[in-house]
């Protein structure tokens, strides 16, 4: 079961209104290493969803990477809208990998439809990044649980009560209290106006 | 933001961000982290504005035939350009507006110094295997840098 887009349209790349970017782009600025660490691996998966879309070598993605983020960092603290940082990098990383594969004097990159770079998935991006972030806060024992129940192939509780050392019955219960966190996570509430778009579901239904 | 989401959907949502976080090669995350060490660096972000190859077909109406196979690059910033040429082994470039300096020359192990005469000449030779970056040094004290570069 794949998450579906929403129908949510947003204007250009501008992405959402996303604190924890905001707040991550000052540190950095002013010299936080370790908030620049988080600002790549936020928006790394992100960066290279949009890479694989162009025919790219490893030697040209490399070069894409280095200067998406070399631009970034330049533009650390000069963002207009670090809020909607997200979206800048979608268009930065899709300006640079399009300069790419022409100067590469590769084939056309995969039709236009596969170098566009909606809304839509700067939302996804955005969102993705936020239950990643809400995943690390929760103590080990949650993590290794979520780890396992969102495997694909899913394992079954037998093999969960195994290797977690849970007793079957209760990881049901352990399940819902883990869940819970994430929903409490201080990592979300940026992004509570993103409501309708549901996983899984048609949001209108 | 998960208003309404029962725990099948928050669950499909989890998989899906893990998933996409671990289709990243480690190397491109790494890639980004080491970015931040141009953090300190202080020289102003000069952007790739002409390239020969991308912009071929201008080339070829703008210039002859002969001269369009030369690779050319221009990295502009808000004071100055700086055009580049690529010939067999050297690299050719010249400041616009003209003026001296210095130009390092920066890959990944290490840095090489070159000066840049009063007319803006200058040459990197050889010119590096990798990937590699332009910091032109002003006699006012100020700095420009090149993105990335990869001939």
């Amino acid at each position: 079961m794949g998450l579906r887009a929403s129908r949510i349209r947003v204007p250009g790349l501008a992405g959402h209104h996303d604190p924890a970017a905001a707040a991550l782009c000052t540190r950095a600025a002013a010299g936080d290493q370790g908030a620049w660490d988080d600002i790549v691996e936020r928006y790394a998966p992100m960066v290279w969803s949009i890479c694989t879309r162009f025919r790219l070598s490893d030697r040209d993605l490399e070069d894409v990477a280095q200067n998406v983020w070399l631009l970034l960092v330049e533009q650390l603290g000069k963002l207009p809208e670090p809020a909607a940082l997200a979206g800048w990098l979608a268009a930065t990383t899709r300006r640079e990998c399009l300069r790419a594969a022409t100067a590469s004097r590769r084939p056309e990159p995969l039709g236009p439809p596969a170098a566009a770079v909606t809304g839509e998935e700067v939302i996804m991006a955005e969102r993705n990044a936020a239950l990643r972030a809400a995943l690390a806060e929760l103590p080990a024992s949650c993590q290794s649980l979520m780890d396992m129940l969102v495997s694909d192939p899913p394992y079954s509780y037998a093999a969960i009560s195994t290797a977690l050392g849970i007793p079957v019955e209760r990881i049901g219960p352990q399940r819902a209290r883990c869940l819970e966190r994430i929903r409490e996570s201080s990592a979300l509430l940026g992004l509570a106006h993103i409501g309708g778009n549901l996983p899984g579901g048609d949001p209108d239904a | 933001m998960l208003e309404g989401w029962d725990d099948e959907q928050l669950l499909t949502a989890l998989g899906e961000a893990i998933k996409a976080r671990d289709a990243v090669p480690s190397w491109f995350v790494q890639t980004g982290k080491n970015a931040y060490a141009w953090h300190n660096v202080d020289a102003e972000l000069a952007q790739l504005t002409y390239d020969s190859r991308t912009d071929a077909h201008e080339m070829a109406v703008a210039r002859s035939e002969e001269t369009a196979t030369i690779r050319a690059l221009t990295f502009t910033s808000a004071h100055l350009s700086i055009e580049l040429e690529v010939a067999d082994s050297s690299l050719f470039g010249q400041v616009v507006p003209p003026q001296a300096g210095t130009l390092e020359t920066r890959t990944k192990a290490g840095m090489t110094t070159a000066p840049v005469d009063e007319t803006g000449f200058f040459t990197v030779a050889p010119i590096p295997p990798g990937p590699f970056l332009l910091r032109f040094g002003t006699t006012d004290g100020a700095y420009v840098m090149t993105g990335w570069i990869t001939l």
